[in-house]
């Protein structure tokens, strides 16, 4: 038997269904939690505002559009949420000490990816987070210069110079001679 | 003349119409070839940042919860405001008529069903305290008048509005 897609499970949960909504969750609580953590850069906030976006998002389900796909529409509500975030707590965020995923077979490889992965994850973290989240959006949620716009409801020129700069320190972090 | 920062990242984000000048540019020459490149790679770098996994499945938290409640859509809890308003103006309306009814309202007439309810009672008291079976007697079916149906139809109406009210301001918090 096939499992039941998004739409199904997203219709069943406007009915009450909590197992239903409860599976959805199952499926997209990582990608929800990779958009807080790489806006926030801490687990704990990161994984605080997973379980609102869902909360939330649960909330709003008479809004969403089931023609629409979900996870874009939910990874967007993440991105707001931790934006308010940031603008309501104005936080010096705290790096964690965060290990990645081993998917590599070769040990020394699974060392490099790490190291690597640490060091992007350190880089994005020193960017000011109006630079971070247009770069979340941009590169993770793949909206383009005016639909960030929009969502930000900041000006196109803005989007761009936040963009541009972003990549600007980060090629700086990650490039520079040693 | 060299390509911008700004021709290279909109080339890579696909927002920009020169794509052609750009791509001929590139080929020519070295130096704005290799930017390109250091930005590419940021872009690739960028995108396949693995994700990281939570330490805890929120999932179970929505499972546990059986039936859930979806919050309302914001036009219908304004129905609530509604529907007080229009309860609020119905009782205004009614007020002429009830202060011209009232007055009609016979309570003598009302006063000997009460009595004989309350003397029912008594007896039924009297019968438990025999710890006899009672014989349970018949009530009398009060004949109401228009005005005091119309009363108490009134009465019930505001009372189910404010009620309903109450009951979807519950469901939103």
């Amino acid at each position: 038997m096939n499992a039941p897609t998004d739409r199904d499970l997203i219709l069943r949960a406007k009915r009450g269904d909590a197992e239903a909504y409860s599976e959805i969750v199952t499926r997209h609580q990582t990608g929800v939690f990779n958009v807080c953590y790489r806006i926030l850069h801490n687990r704990n906030d990161a994984e605080d505002l997973t379980q609102e976006t869902f909360m939330r998002a649960y909330n709003r389900l008479n809004t969403f559009d089931i023609e629409r796909e979900f996870a874009p529409w939910i990874k967007r509500v993440a991105a707001n949420l931790c934006l308010n975030h940031i603008e309501s707590q104005k936080v010096t965020l705290e790096l964690d000490d965060e290990r990645d995923e081993d998917k590599s077979a070769n040990p020394s490889q699974q060392v490099e990816v790490k190291e690597r992965s640490e060091q992007i994850r350190q880089a994005l973290s020193s960017l000011p987070a109006n630079y971070r989240l247009v770069v979340e959006l941009r590169h993770y949620q793949e909206m383009s210069y005016d639909e960030i716009a929009n969502e930000l409801k900041i000006p196109l020129s803005d989007v761009k110079s936040h963009l541009f700069r972003a990549r600007k320190l980060l090629a700086e972090k990650l490039y520079a001679p040693d | 003349m060299h390509l911008t920062d700004e021709q290279l990242n909109e080339y890579l984000d696909n927002e920009t119409n020169e794509r052609e000048q750009i791509e001929l540019h590139l080929h020519s020459c070295n130096e704005c070839n290799a930017r390109f490149s250091d930005l590419q790679n940021l872009f690739l770098e960028l995108d396949s940042l693995p994700d990281l996994q939570l330490t805890r499945d929120l999932s179970t938290r929505f499972a546990t919860k059986g039936q859930l409640t979806l919050q309302l859509p914001h036009w219908l809890t304004l129905t609530v405001f509604a529907q007080a308003a229009l309860a609020l103006i119905a009782l205004i309306i009614s007020i002429p008529f009830i202060t011209t009814y009232i007055p009609q309202i016979d309570v003598a007439s009302l006063t000997s069903p009460l009595f004989e309810i309350q003397s029912l009672w008594n007896t039924w008291l009297d019968s438990l305290s025999t710890l006899q079976l009672p014989t349970i007697p018949e009530l009398p079916i009060p004949v109401l008048e228009m005005s005091s149906l119309l009363l108490a139809l009134a009465g019930i109406f505001v009372i189910w509005i404010f009620g309903n009210g109450l009951l979807l301001r519950n469901q939103i918090r």
